[in-house]
């Protein structure tokens, strides 16, 4: 008979035993190694062999019958882009908050009664403060002007007698300063006699702030709400996928088909649906932005911004597909470890 | 060694009920064919089961290839059914595939490379002289050639034992010879089988060992020790 070189010690003694009782092969004679002597190197190629074959049949399964997955897809792209959309939000924001952060503006109120000269020598007085990198005075007339200009609502004017606004020196500390000096100055400036009252743009800023972080916290329940969904979904379309495969998955493991073996087409099914749902939600979202930006802008010039709303990064982009192929994989392993184990032969 | 060896083996389904075997004691020698008879509910399945470890024994010990099954790890199954080859009445082949992918999946599962895989199918398939229909799908064969398939997927990876429960269970008796045959030609070249079946008229005529069962006792062997 003739052995080939790989053959392991131990086949070989078990057939010349075996050979050694029984009359001499009319057929069939024994060559190559039987499947639990193949070599480490042999298993590892046939294993990374297997994950490719059933990689790309998988994936040629689902794209060759699109209508089958197609609802799974959607509701995995819709539950991506619900907090995807809202996380663009947030971050757009963030950078507008981030951007208007620089300034810690101070409007300075004076009294009605106050006089120009007045005013002009508490102007010179306050540039005198530590804190304060620049400082103009728009006094009670000019600030009338600007408002009959800035809103339209000069016939409301008219009818009033006499300026009801007060002048306001404004002020300007370096961009540096902290946020407990700010408040130290404002502090200062409204103790100074002739002042009304001080008001730091602080305060919207800091409302705007907390309520970017209840956002996050927002968009953090609603994304492990729908990945919980995404797992229900996935798992549930994985245990139908294993439910048509009984018969298989009892062949496969009587023949000496591992739970691996067996796990891993559905694994890679769970991935490709993950991955597809979340390339259509990212077509989603790019979608969203091309409808919105426009109008975005519009509004931000109207507030006199240069505001723009920014697209999906290419990071953020990708952290969807990422994620979406988590949940896909992990979906699928869920009902998987939940539903295969049982099948058995 | 033995290729089977069974030490007072016990097994009974659930906690309550019969035994289906009760203190079952039989060897297989390495090469040997026997076959395993009985009433329907002797217990027959069960003792194959055992083997492939679809069943656990209650008591008792068995070995196969010298392997004590009671040692075996959940994640060594697989690689015990490797070694050993099953036919079933209802034959278990898949529908929605080729006869050639039908018999290449053992050696798909256990990764062999394709040429290879296709060089053993194709002389697993013409062992039991069904090469010409490599092709079709198994729906469309006949009952005999169905269970010859069965058969070529048990042995494409020359696996040294061989077991069948009741083989030819839904065959005339002519074909239910020829398949009789094939398994003898399997053990002249090394295979160890062992064949449940109550086709009494059938193994009478082959002279071969034969060990009995009644209501899971061994009840006899005609083992005639050399
Ligand atoms: N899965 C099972 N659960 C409970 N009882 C079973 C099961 N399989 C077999 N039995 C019982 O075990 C006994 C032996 O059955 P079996 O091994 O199938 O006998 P045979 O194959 O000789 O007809 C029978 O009484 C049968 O009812
Ligand atoms: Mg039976």
């Amino acid at each position: 008979m003739s052995a080939p070189e790989h053959r392991s010690g131990a086949e070989y003694t078990q057939r010349k035993v075996v050979r050694n009782d029984t009359p001499p092969p009319t057929r069939k004679p024994s060559s190559g190694a039987s499947a639990q002597n193949l070599g480490f190197t042999a298993r590892l190629i046939a294993w990374l062999g297997h994950h490719q074959l059933v990689a790309v049949e998988t994936l040629l399964k689902l794209l060759a019958k699109p209508a089958a997955s197609l609802l799974t897809w959607l509701v995995i792209a819709i539950a991506l882009t619900l907090p995807g959309g809202l996380w663009m939000a947030v971050s757009n924001l963030e950078q507008l908050s981030g951007s208007v952060q620089q300034s810690g503006r101070m409007s300075v109120y004076l009294k009605p009664e106050l006089s120009v000269t007045a005013a002009t020598t508490l102007k010179q007085r306050i540039d005198q403060l530590p804190g304060v990198a620049k400082t103009s005075l728009v006094d009670a007339d000019a600030a009338l002007a600007q408002f009959r200009e800035n809103t339209g609502l000069a016939d409301v004017l008219d009818m009033l007698d006499g300026n009801p606004l007060p002048a306001v020196i404004l002020v300007e500390p370096p961009l540096d300063l902290s946020r407990d000096a700010l408040l130290a100055l404002q502090q200062k400036l409204a103790d100074l006699a002739g002042v009304e009252s001080v008001e730091l743009d602080l305060a919207w800023l800091e409302r705007l702030n907390s309520l970017l972080a209840l956002a996050q916290r927002i968009v953090l329940i609603l994304g492990i709400l729908l990945a919980l969904a995404i797992l229900l979904v996935v798992g549930n379309t994985i245990r139908l996928a294993i439910a048509a495969r009984v018969d298989e998955i009892r062949v496969v493991k009587l023949v000496g088909g591992t739970n691996a073996y067996v796990r891993r087409p559905f694994l890679y099914t769970g991935l490709w649906y993950g991955m597809v749902g979340g390339v259509l939600s990212w077509i989603l979202l790019i979608i969203c932005w091309a409808v919105l930006h426009g109008p975005v802008a519009e509004l931000a010039s109207l507030y006199g911004s240069g505001f723009e709303l920014q697209p999906l990064s290419a990071s953020a982009a990708l952290t969807l597909l990422l994620v979406g192929m988590g949940l896909g994989w992990f979906g699928a392993w869920w009902s998987v470890s939940r539903h295969l184990d049982e099948i058995e032969p | 060694m033995s290729m089977v060896r069974f030490e007072q083996v016990s097994k009974r389904y659930g906690a309550a009920g019969r035994d289906a075997l009760n203190g079952v004691s039989f060897e297989l020698d390495r090469g040997e064919l026997a076959f395993l008879t009985g009433h329907s509910g002797a217990g027959k399945s069960t003792l194959l089961k055992l083997m492939m470890m679809m069943e656990r024994p209650t008591r008792g010990q068995l070995f196969v290839d010298d392997q004590n099954l009671n040692k075996l790890r959940a994640s060594q199954v697989p690689y015990h059914r490797r070694k050993v080859g099953v036919v079933f009445q209802n034959h278990q082949l898949l529908f929605d595939r080729s006869v050639y992918d039908n018999v290449a999946l053992p050696l798909q599962i256990a990764g062999y490379s394709p040429v290879d895989c296709a060089r053993r199918v194709r002389a697993a398939l013409d062992s039991v002289g069904l090469l010409q229909l490599e092709r079709r799908n198994p729906i469309e064969l006949s009952g005999g050639e169905q269970q010859r398939v069965g058969i070529a997927r048990a042995v494409v990876n020359k696996p040294p034992l061989l077991l069948a429960d009741e083989p030819t269970g839904n065959l005339d008796p002519e074909l239910s010879a020829e398949i009789m045959d094939l398994f003898v030609r399997f053990q002249q070249v090394g295979v160890t089988v062992l064949i449940a079946t109550h086709d009494i008229a059938l193994i009478e005529r082959m002279g071969k060992r034969r060990l009995i069962l009644d209501h899971g006792r061994m009840m006899g062997d005609t083992h005639v020790s050399a």
